[in-house]
């Protein structure tokens, strides 16, 4: 407890009371307004007594709550901006509370009461809104979001972030890579303002001149600039920057500043003209727009509503695994690996994750062609495994309602060569298995006519015999 | 306060782990105290929870974004077979061969058995370029080189340690010292398993002997026991110790489990301690596995062309019966299938490890299963979603080891750390493609280096884990399997 005993002060303190004494004007605020609606009726306009001294409570709390606040907002590390918003939408409350209570008390412009109130009440809701974007990041609830909305969100939010690059070996060092990492990361200290340490990072000449306690950077020497050096010190340790509990630069970007500083810390270069080594070659390659590595060409770009938990209940309760592809992923895979007694029977359960399920593997259970128009129900899917079950493709049946699939693997199957020539209506498929299966020569050609792009492995390899195989090398004895 | 709940969270699951691999010492009295601890323990420590270990330990679950990889076959050649006589073709080596070496390569240099000035050795064997993507594969490798546009190769892999043991854990474990987690436990720590008759990762030795490191190789390590590696064989009982003993029918086994489950239920509802659940899910697991393993572990009623194509003999122990167990394993639902293969440490001490004889030999002996390996799970669609992974603990050195320095009866290198190829094939890794070079003799590594944390990243990177976030939080940090390292390699990423 002695670093906390150590880095501790009366201000800090007081400070970080803020967000616990900050709850109590907004509660009152809220039943204080409530109680004056109410009172306007004949009825109850005996409660009209209780404003004032709510008003009194709420007034002097968000005073205290702004007092604390800005004791708080000096320990530093907060958004700029976002700190300057939320400082004045708070003093705002302050003072319209105040003026909101001195109004009630004296019975002056009571028409101008509620009105007041409810610009009150606005401030109060900007307020918290953007205290909770400093705590938690402005990113806290839109992560938290149901996809649906996310959608809608996230759109906006992608073409705000969108790189001035699109090419990594044209991106500018120190302009599209190193500034944007200070900018998010550290700017909210070093600044002209706060000028935490006497240092400002806002550009390469300030970044050169160092801070109170001398230069931070020495040249092509990252191992013993400062500027390096506390970015990699343990969590704990009081030198870390950014200090314990702020945002931390990502690996990738510790190792790109690195670079940044052994190259002279060089402005208006770009990637290209730098030469990177393999490493950060690595790295570079890694943050890459358009490549980004969560890419997977069996998962659609938009996204979807939830999967009905109902439905996956009563699937697991047959032996079925719905999973998500990814952690927060709306889309799901089906493995019947654990239940060969799903039949066609069961295929009705599926139907609930129609718009969800993208990977569904029936291999080796009980289905026959009966669940084939159940399949096709499921216009989402993008990898359909069939090995080893009952279906033939009778006359009538076809996949082509599946127009996303882009792998089938119907290995061991006894499909008819109408179904695989049906295929030719799944525009996308790119992958098709039929190891064991009717690799009716003429129809396949066809096939892969329609689809040029299709990879047709009908499987059935086997390894030459070479006379290398048999022999044993050994010394000969002389 | 973080760093409190840190520390509580980590007493409550080191008590799970205990009771997880104790649980029948832990049944006395201390035990409950134990279990009642870690219920208590519970409630303080729940801020993050990677794993809900509440449930079966070992449901299958979702990776971090949707992965290309289902499962994983990994084929470690144990001994680290020579990289000059395989892929890193070096015409400029045969120039110098039986030249002194040059000083230059040995200053500051440590090596496990050179002493003195040894002599270059040159390519002990006949290379070519092989399929569209004119890959240099030598004539030890006949059969897979004809699956050369399939894979990538790294041929610029890089370690830091020259012995086998610690070579062999950091390769499989990411940290050369004992304690850690094989690749294998963190993958069914991140995914779980998806088929529930099965262990989720399993591990089958050939050669004759196990990896110099030991078990550990395929140890949990500090994550629960759980998901350490079940290690399989081909001769005998698939798995020791999990047939009936004699006189014990499978109804009075049935019974006893049964039994066991009760008392294991009644102590879950005295105490919730989570890990109770997971207890009774691997006494029932145990209980399918008695079925579900001899039955997958019987190659024998494959087809006699699946024989052929592997070169397999039921109820050997052969590398070749791996590979098609392999094969088996993968597809019905296992995660995880690691291989080792014994006797690639081709130092020239005796025949069977000469380069010019033993090591032909094990080449011969790996050829046609690896090929037929890589085949098979083609034609049956799994190579889509199966990352295969091909290579030893290090590479060999372009010089003719010298062992005390003195010549050696036989033609031999010794281990060498700073360039050796690997290669993996499948799930999203580009086909017949290369990445990194070394000198013209073989010796560093040039362009495309690659670090074994960054082979760990890319692992991960092909199930849908971020490699920086599968965590696991242990003595007071979070440990990741490439530990503060790791680059996915980008560059064989299709």
């Amino acid at each position: 407890m002695k670093i906390l005993a150590a880095s501790g002060n009366w201000n800090l303190f007081i400070g970080r009371i803020h967000p616990l004494i900050v709850h109590l004007p907004i509660g009152i605020l809220i039943i204080a307004f409530v109680l004056a609606l109410l009172s306007r009726s004949s009825k109850r306009s005996g409660l009209r007594a209780a404003l004032p001294l709510l008003l009194l409570a709420a007034a002097l709390s968000a005073i205290a709550s702004c007092a604390a606040g800005y004791l708080l907002s000096l320990d530093g590390g907060y958004d700029e901006q976002l700190l300057n918003t939320h400082l004045w939408l708070g003093i705002g409350v302050a003072v319209s509370s105040t003026l909101l209570y001195l109004l009630t008390v004296l019975n002056k412009l009571p028409r101008l009461q509620l009105p007041l109130f409810v610009v009150l009440l606005l401030l109060v809701s900007a307020a918290g809104h953007y205290g909770g974007s400093l705590t938690h990041g402005d990113d806290y609830l839109t992560q938290a979001m149901p996809p649906a909305l996310q959608a809608f969100a996230g759109q906006q939010k992608a073409a705000d972030n969108a790189p001035a690059y699109t090419n990594i070996a044209d991106a500018r060092l120190y302009e599209d890579l190193i500034a944007p990492v200070l900018s998010s990361r550290c700017y909210g200290c070093h600044n002209a303002q706060k000028l935490k340490g006497g240092l400002r990072l806002e550009s390469v000449a300030l970044i050169r001149k160092g801070g109170e306690h001398g230069p931070v950077m020495k040249d092509s020497l990252p191992e013993e600039s400062e500027l390096f050096k506390r970015l990699v010190l343990p969590d704990n340790d009081e030198h870390r920057m950014p200090p314990k509990g702020k945002p931390q630069l990502s690996p990738r970007e510790v190792e790109l500043l690195y670079w940044w500083i052994a190259q002279g810390a060089p402005t208006g270069k770009t990637v290209k003209e730098l030469k990177p080594n393999t490493r950060i070659q690595l790295v570079l390659e890694a943050m890459t727009p358009g490549k980004a590595l969560d890419h997977n060409e069996f998962v659609p770009e938009a996204t979807s509503s939830s999967p009905d938990k109902k439905a996956i209940a009563a699937l697991a309760t047959k032996g079925v695994k719905v999973l998500p592809v990814a952690a927060s992923s709306p889309y799901v895979s089906v493995s019947c690996v654990n239940a060969p007694g799903f039949s066609d029977a069961d295929m009705a359960l599926l139907h609930p994750l129609r718009a969800q399920l993208i990977w569904l593997d029936l291999s080796g259970t009980r289905i026959t062609d009966a669940a084939l128009p159940g399949i096709a129900q499921l216009s989402a899917l993008t990898r359909l495994e069939l090995k080893h079950t009952g279906i033939k493709g009778a006359a009538g049946t076809s996949l082509a309602a599946c127009q996303e699939l882009r792998y089938l693997n119907m290995s061991g199957t006894a499909c008819s060569s109408a179904f695989l020539a049906g295929l030719g209506k799944n525009k996308k498929l790119r992958q098709l298995y039929l190891y064991q299966a009717n690799t009716d020569a003429p129809t396949l050609r066809q096939l892969q006519q329609q689809l040029p792009k299709l990879a047709i492995d009908t499987g059935g390899y086997q390894l030459e015999k070479l006379a290398s195989d048999t022999i044993i090398y050994k010394k000969k004895v002389v | 306060m973080a760093k409190h709940d840190k520390l509580l969270r980590e007493a409550n699951e080191e008590t799970l782990r205990y009771i997880t691999r104790r649980h029948f010492l832990l049944d006395c009295v201390t035990g409950l105290g134990a279990a009642a601890l870690g219920s208590l323990l519970t409630g303080c420590g729940s801020s993050v929870k990677p794993v809900d270990f509440s449930a079966d330990p070992m449901a299958p679950r979702a990776p971090h974004f949707p992965g290309r990889a289902k499962s994983v076959i990994y084929l470690h050649m144990a001994g680290a077979p020579s990289q000059l006589e395989l892929f890193d073709y070096k015409p400029e080596l045969q120039k110098l061969h039986n030249q002194l070496c040059p000083p230059s390569l040995l200053e500051g240099k440590k090596f496990a058995f050179i002493r003195g000035v040894p002599k270059m050795l040159g390519p002990q064997a006949i290379f070519s370029q092989h399929g569209e993507s004119r890959a240099w594969v030598s004539d030890h490798l006949p059969h897979f080189a004809t699956m050369a546009d399939e894979v990538s190769f790294l041929k610029a892999v890089q370690t830091d340690q020259f012995n086998h043991g610690p070579a062999q854990l950091l390769m499989q474990t990411g940290n050369a010292r004992l304690g850690r987690p094989s690749i294998g436990s963190w993958v069914t720590y991140g995914l779980g398993t998806e088929n529930s008759n099965l262990p989720g990762f399993v591990v089958l030795t050939s050669g004759g002997k196990t990896p110099d490191a030991g078990k550990s190789v395929w140890g949990s390590g500090f994550l629960p026991s759980v998901y350490q590696g079940v290690q399989c064989r081909t001769k005998g009982d698939p798995v020791l110790f999990l047939t009936d003993p004699d006189g014990m029918n499978r109804d009075l086994r049935k019974q006893s489990i049964e039994a066991i489950n009760d008392i294991n239920r009644q102590e879950y509802e005295n105490f919730g301690d989570p890990e109770t659940v997971a207890r009774i899910a691997q006494y029932e697991l145990a209980y399918k596995m008695q079925i579900s393993v001899p039955d997958v572990m019987d190659i024998s009623k494959e087809p006699a062309y699946i024989h052929e194509l592997y070169g397999t003999q039921p109820g050997k122990e052969s590398f070749a019966n791996n590979c098609l167990l392999a094969r088996k394993l993968v597809e019905k639902g296992v995660r995880f299938v690691q291989l080792y293969d014994w006797g690639w440490d081709s130092h020239g001490t005796d025949e069977n490890l000469a380069i010019d004889y033993g090591f032909r030999n094990k080449c011969r002996e790996i050829d046609r299963p690896v090929a037929a390996l890589l085949k098979d799970l083609k034609q049956r669609g799994l190579l889509d979603e199966t990352l295969v992974i091909w290579g030893g603990e290090f590479g060999r050195t372009p010089m003719q080891e010298n062992r005390d320095g003195k010549d050696m009866p036989y033609l031999g290198r010794d281990h060498h750390v700073e360039a050796f190829t690997m290669w993996m094939a499948g799930a999203g890794i580009k086909k017949g493609f290369s990445w990194g070079e070394t000198d013209e003799i073989g010796y560093a590594a040039v362009k495309g280096k690659v670090a074994i944390n960054d082979i760990h990243a890319t692992i991960l990177q092909q199930l849908g884990f971020d490699h920086e976030k599968l965590i696991y939080q242990f003595q007071g940090r979070p440990f990741r399997l490439t530990d503060v390292g790791g680059h996915v390699i980008t560059p064989i990423l299709a």
